[in-house]
């Protein structure tokens, strides 16, 4: 076994909004360096930084849109996020809380504020990650997984305050959450200030770590608060050190090594499939919801 | 939403040799518009046509009561002038506004003549492209008259596959000439339609 090396390290610019309720930096693929292909399978990386939004009688959020091929994953860590979809279907993430939506063949949502929530107002912080499907399930059927916090699988380490969370994938024996068509690590790494987590991936995965509170060294490299990590794809190792108390995401997953055509909310394989998407949402096939 | 750049434009539509297609883009100023940034006011004159290279544009008027009616969407390989000021070089008529952000290229309208004056093959390729613009505004009056709301948004989509998605519903009935309820309504039925299958 040898060290996964940094690639690249990247302190995310610009943010824009999402709708009127998501205020992210696009990591993925926005930033140089981190297109969907050399991401494989993680497609997309929203990052809302903690951000006030002050009271609000109508929920802040973005309307009703069509998703098409791959999952959307939410991770709740300040706010509350309330969804709707043309099935029917519908619920509330909260902090701590991971939704974990397949789109698949199709799913057409919308999500806002939680209404009590935003009448509060408050700091919000979350991250909303796009985990591509291979061809051969991108027209699957639709599913949710709920992942609430207390049934998210904990590894807490010698501090016994110290933990990582397993969302999806493995850590130290503990097998994550969620359900996954394609190998994927998803782990949420809490770590108090001089505490340390060592992880272990295979080299072919892509693999990556953001830094979302605190400040922690990366294989004793110094990597600031929102730094996000690109790790190369050899070697197997690396270790995450707290320099202040942290939380740290870590992703790891097996490349789908698939034609990618991606477009707005569509991510297919080819044009054809993609002009399909929107013929076919154009056309109510993905169903209805009120705006 | 890819970049729709013009010399690949006027390379593959036009038949235009190299040399004319870079005289013509190197006459041509690109600009970046916000969303929300006018390309042209009503009563401004401009001089120019919008090819657009990047975003979206909407072209609309406003009736005597205030209400906004929108003439054409100009998304990623779109032409859109005010005829009344580009070519009669009087005050505009309509207000050509990005409503994302948008790169466009600005076409001196006096170049494109002189260049049809000079050159058949882009004459014709001009007069084609006029004559196309008639067509599709021949079929926009006469859907106006006779269609049905669910008609018309039919055509609609085959005509922008991908805008229903990028704009509101309410620019997109104010382009139908019905309510917003009515296109809901459409769509509605669509749906269900699909679901009964």
């Amino acid at each position: 076994m040898s060290t996964k090396k940094i690639e690249r390290l990247i302190q995310p610019s610009g943010t824009h909004f999402v709708g009127d309720g998501f205020r992210v930096h696009n990591i993925i693929p926005g930033s140089e360096g981190l297109s969907m292909e050399r991401m494989s399978p993680f497609i997309m990386l929203d990052y809302n930084a903690p951000y006030y939004f002050s009271p609000s009688e109508t929920p802040r959020g973005v309307g009703v849109h069509p998703h098409r091929g791959f999952e959307t994953v939410t991770i709740a860590y300040q706010g509350k996020v309330e969804h709707h979809d043309s099935s029917g279907g519908g619920g509330v993430i909260a902090e701590g809380d991971v939704q974990w939506m397949t789109a698949a063949s199709g799913v057409l949502h919308k999500e806002f504020h939680e209404e009590a929530w935003s009448k509060k107002g408050g700091i919000f912080q979350m991250v909303q990650l796009w985990v591509n499907l291979p061809a051969k399930d991108k027209m699957s059927k639709p599913k949710y997984q709920a992942l609430t916090n207390k049934n998210i699988g904990k590894v807490v380490l010698a501090d016994q305050e110290s933990m990582v969370e397993v969302i999806a994938g493995q850590y130290a024996g503990v097998t994550g959450a969620a359900e996954t068509f394609t190998p994927i690590h998803l782990l949420n790494v809490k770590l108090k200030k001089g505490m340390q987590a060592n992880f272990s991936f295979p080299a072919a995965y892509n693999t990556a770590a953001l830094v979302l509170e605190g400040t922690v060294a990366v294989n004793g490299t110094a990597v600031p608060t929102n730094g996000f990590v690109l790790f190369e794809n050899r070697g197997e190792d690396f270790d995450v050190e707290a320099t202040a108390d942290a939380v740290v995401l870590v992703l790891s997953g097996e490349p789908i090594n698939e034609p990618i055509a991606a477009h707005g909310p569509f991510v297919m394989n080819t044009r054809e499939e993609l002009l399909q998407a929107f013929n076919d949402y154009n056309e109510g096939k993905f169903g209805y919801l009120e705006d | 939403m890819n970049r729709f750049s013009f010399t690949e434009y006027l390379t593959s539509n036009a038949g235009l040799d190299a040399s004319l297609v870079s005289s013509l883009v190197s006459s041509c100023q690109t600009k970046q518009y916000k969303s929300g940034d006018y390309l042209l006011r009503e009563g401004e004159r401009s001089l120019h046509s919008f090819f657009i290279e990047k975003g979206l544009a909407k072209m609309y008027g406003i009736d005597s009561r205030g209400k906004e009616h929108i003439l054409q969407f100009a998304p990623e390989g779109w032409f859109v002038a005010d005829r009344e000021s580009a070519y009669f070089q009087k005050p505009a008529t309509c207000f050509i506004q990005a409503i994302e952000d948008t790169s466009v290229l600005l076409i001196d309208e006096a170049h494109i003549l002189e260049m049809a004056r000079a050159n058949p093959g882009f004459l014709e390729f001009n007069n084609k492209l006029l004559h196309n613009h008639i067509r599709h505004l021949n079929n926009r009056i006469y859907q106006l008259l006779s269609a049905t709301a669910e008609e018309r948004y039919l055509s609609f989509i085959k005509t922008y596959p991908d805008i229903l998605l990028r704009v509101p519903q309410i620019m997109v009935a104010s382009y139908l000439g019905i309510t917003p309820e009515s296109l809901s309504r459409v769509r509605k039925d669509l749906a269900g339609k699909h679901a009964a299958r």
